[in-house]
């Protein structure tokens, strides 16, 4: 995916499109151009050194661990920080550190447990969950949570906080992370409202190749041709079929004029972006993908911090695969048209019951039948 | 997920109790968590994600309080409830605190001018969730995935918190107020020196409504009690006994009450407060009870008045949207009453007034249902 990639006023690029609320801030300061919904474009690597001008010489930025153990620390060293920092007395910032501590906001005793909720409570947030559990004691004879919410938690947090095993592969400090929705091109019915999508994260400096390689879809691994009489020459491990057509093919779409560009020769910090804003990826010809750039923030310690792991797929839309008509077990990998054998038209089948359905033990066909490779979409849950 | 049911309606109770008390420290908001229980609202068996959801809106919730335009109190009170929300939650790790870009000049300005009003406890706090690394650096404040939602849900600003932008209250201010009073004093004046009749004005100089100057304070006090009603939902009060005349005392003390109310709000509208001694008390601001509204303002009356206004509720069918909003009245504090802070006008109007204490409610009924 390339974007419309305007130059830098100093190398004369070409005019940028005109935006319908003027910028009141500084050419790469994030404002709305529609409130709520999208900001005005401004450039990647700007915009991070924006934020790194102002976060410069403080611990901010910093990836390190924090020194282990915040009680261990000298209290007499951390006070003469504080009085530094804030322009007061040592023994302000003793008596600070005395009144400001962790232990003036504990609720709770010591042996009481913290999931359970406080009987007398005047929260409504806990009037309502309290209601919630009771409901679901009654409703519910096994409370606990259903596959999509463990795939969903997993999907969020499998990454954060690994560290690389080789420290060449450590994110830098000051490192951009970009949150990008990928819509499917799957088009079911189910779907007009909410369409899915998969949320990925990237990091400024990597190319955009590296994420148009980390999409998986479909449309890959689509393999036309009816193998109804040759079975066996249907690739049983169907590689991605690489035809990613160059940008500038969307000419003939009418989408206006855009620069060709190679995606590999960008990374994410040369574009200039507007959050939340729907951008198109193309592939495979004809297959369309709407992408979305949610969120762009400063690497933090708690992150994922091993390069190699980026693009990072961090929410997968959980589609139901289609399973086999015969056995209801298996992922459909055959679908017949005109099938003698089948009781509706399209029928999907697994392997295994399909060629025993089909085909004699010698491996003849057996009536009539068309019989085309299929690919779930749910292939990459 | 949108902002989780009773979240926004909690953090308001705590920061509206702060804000009564009139302090900015950490102390006393630490007290005041510690009395709700405040670091409870994480519990309650609540799985992993929406452990995570659940913190994350709580975060950002609390961080909107934090920003302008709320007042100065509310806004170190939002940090402060940052600090709880952030060090007590329940996530492994910690879910952090966003802050867009353009909001973080304004944030260090706020810091600058905690540390200058020496205000060291909430710098200090800020300083620790910052060293705690409790933020993430974004380019805008929320996630933006160009939903098109059919609501567009406005992040709405509590009125309450907000420095008070009463636009009418600027336009006719007291002095405003105590200017046009006094032209037209000087106007009735002269009308009386002209004409040949010293004591009533010629009637072809009749050109102005007499009482103008009455109604449009009247609608400004008014307005500013809409105002009041509206950020403050009413108290109920408990059910007086059921006999007519003890339902009148009682309507009667809540008028007083009210009144009181009243008065202690004009006194802050008014920067000049004249504090009008007990002898003084028939000047006490009263509620004309006759209309169905739930409260109007009658700047003057007289004893006389009152005692005949408590019979009018028991002559006329008092329906029971009245009853209802008498005992809906807002109890504040019992205050001194307070008077306009001008008293030859209200010698000129009392005694006109005296006069027609039977039409002049009418006639203001009458008014005011036609405005």
């Amino acid at each position: 995916m390339a974007e419309d990639s305007r130059g830098d006023p100093a190398c004369g690029g070409m005019d940028g499109r005109k935006d319908p609320v003027p910028s009141s801030g500084g050419f790469n300061f994030p404002e709305y151009e529609f409130p709520e919904l999208n900001t005005q474009a401004f450039h990647v690597a700007a915009f991070g050194e924006l934020w790194r001008g102002r976060l410069r010489g403080e611990e901010d930025l910093s990836l390190k661990d924090l020194p282990g153990g915040r009680e261990v620390t000298d209290s007499g060293c951390e006070d003469a920080a504080v009085a530094r920092d804030l322009g007061c007395s040592l023994e302000t910032a003793a008596e600070l550190r005395a009144v400001c501590g962790l232990d003036k906001l504990r609720c709770l005793e010591e042996g009481e447990d913290p999931e359970v909720i406080p009987e007398n409570t005047d929260l409504v947030t806990l009037g309502v969950r309290k209601r919630l559990l009771k409901h679901r004691e009654e409703t519910l004879r096994i409370d606990r949570a259903c596959r999509q919410e463990t795939f969903a938690y997993e999907m969020e947090s499998h990454a954060v906080g690994k560290k690389p095993e080789n420290s060449a592969d450590m994110i830098e400090e000051g490192e951009l992370i970009l949150s990008v929705n990928i819509f499917y091109p799957v088009i079911f019915h189910k779907h007009r409202e909410h369409k899915p999508y998969q949320t990925m994260l990237v990091l400024g400096s990597q190319k955009l190749t590296e994420l148009r390689d980390s999409i998986c879809c479909v449309s890959d691994l689509q393999i036309g041709g009816e193998f109804s009489n040759t079975p066996d020459q249907a690739p049983e491990n169907i590689s991605k079929v690489r035809t990613i057509i160059e940008w500038s093919e969307s000419h003939d779409r009418g989408y206006g004029k855009f620069q060709t560009a190679k995606m590999e020769d960008f990374t994410f910090n040369d574009l200039y972006i507007k959050v939340g804003f729907p951008y198109l990826y193309c592939h495979q010809g004809d297959c369309e993908h709407v992408v979305v750039i949610t969120d762009i923030r400063l690497v933090h310690h708690d992150d994922c911090l091993d390069k190699t792991l980026y693009p990072l797929i961090i929410k997968k839309h959980w589609l139901w695969t289609r399973k086999c008509f015969v056995c209801k077990m298996f992922t459909a990998r055959w679908v017949t048209n005109n099938d003698s054998f089948a009781p509706q038209d399209p029928c999907f089948f697994c392997d295994v019951c399909f060629r025993m359905l089909h085909y004699d033990a010698e491996g003849n066909k057996l009536g009539e039948f068309l019989a085309y490779p299929y690919v779930d979409p749910g292939t990459f849950n | 997920m949108g902002t989780p049911s009773g979240l926004k309606d909690d953090c308001e109770a705590l920061l509206s109790r702060f804000q009564e008390m009139d302090s900015v420290r950490f102390e006393d908001f630490a007290e005041l968590w510690r009395s709700m229980k405040f670091g409870t609202i994480f519990c309650g068996r609540m799985r992993n994600l929406e452990k995570n959801t659940f913190t994350k809106e709580a975060l950002t919730l609390a961080w909107r309080y934090f920003l302008p335009p709320y007042t100065f109190q509310i806004r170190v009170g939002a940090l402060y409830l940052l600090y709880g929300l952030y060090n007590m939650q329940l996530c492994q790790p910690k879910q952090k605190i966003r802050v867009a870009l353009k909001d973080w000049d304004e944030i260090l300005k706020f810091q600058q001018d905690l540390i200058n009003a020496q205000h060291f406890d909430a710098a200090y706090i800020f300083r620790k969730l910052r060293l705690d690394r409790a933020f993430h650096f974004t380019a805008m404040p929320k996630l933006l995935s160009y939903r098109m939602k059919k609501k567009m849900q406005r992040a709405e600003i509590t009125e309450e918190f907000k420095d008070p932008n009463d636009r009418v209250l600027k336009l006719i201010t007291s002095d405003v107020l105590e200017e046009m009073m006094n032209v037209h004093d000087h106007y009735q004046r002269m009308k009386h020196v002209i004409s040949a009749d010293k004591s009533n004005p010629e009637k072809s100089l009749d050109l102005i409504k007499d009482d103008f100057f009455d109604n449009i304070k009247n609608i400004v006090l008014e307005h500013q009690q809409w105002h009041k009603d509206r950020k403050k939902p009413p108290l109920k009060l408990k059910v007086k006994g059921g006999e007519e005349k003890s339902e009148r005392n009682s309507q009667q003390s809540e008028r007083c009450e009210r009144a009181e109310s009243l008065a202690k709000i004009k006194s802050k509208a008014f920067s000049v407060v004249a504090q009008a001694s007990k002898s003084r008390r028939h000047r006490q601001v009263k509620v004309d009870v006759s209309d169905s509204e739930s409260g109007q303002v009658q700047t003057k009356t007289t004893r006389k008045r009152k005692n005949k206004e408590t019979l009018k509720p028991a002559g006329k069918k008092v329906s029971s949207r009245d009853r209802d909003d008498m005992q809906n009245i807002h109890m504040e504090d019992k205050s001194l009453n307070l008077s306009m802070p001008v008293v030859t006008e209200e010698d000129e109007e009392n005694e006109s007034f005296s006069e027609t204490e039977f039409t002049a409610p009418k006639r203001r009924r009458k008014q005011r249902t036609k405005s």
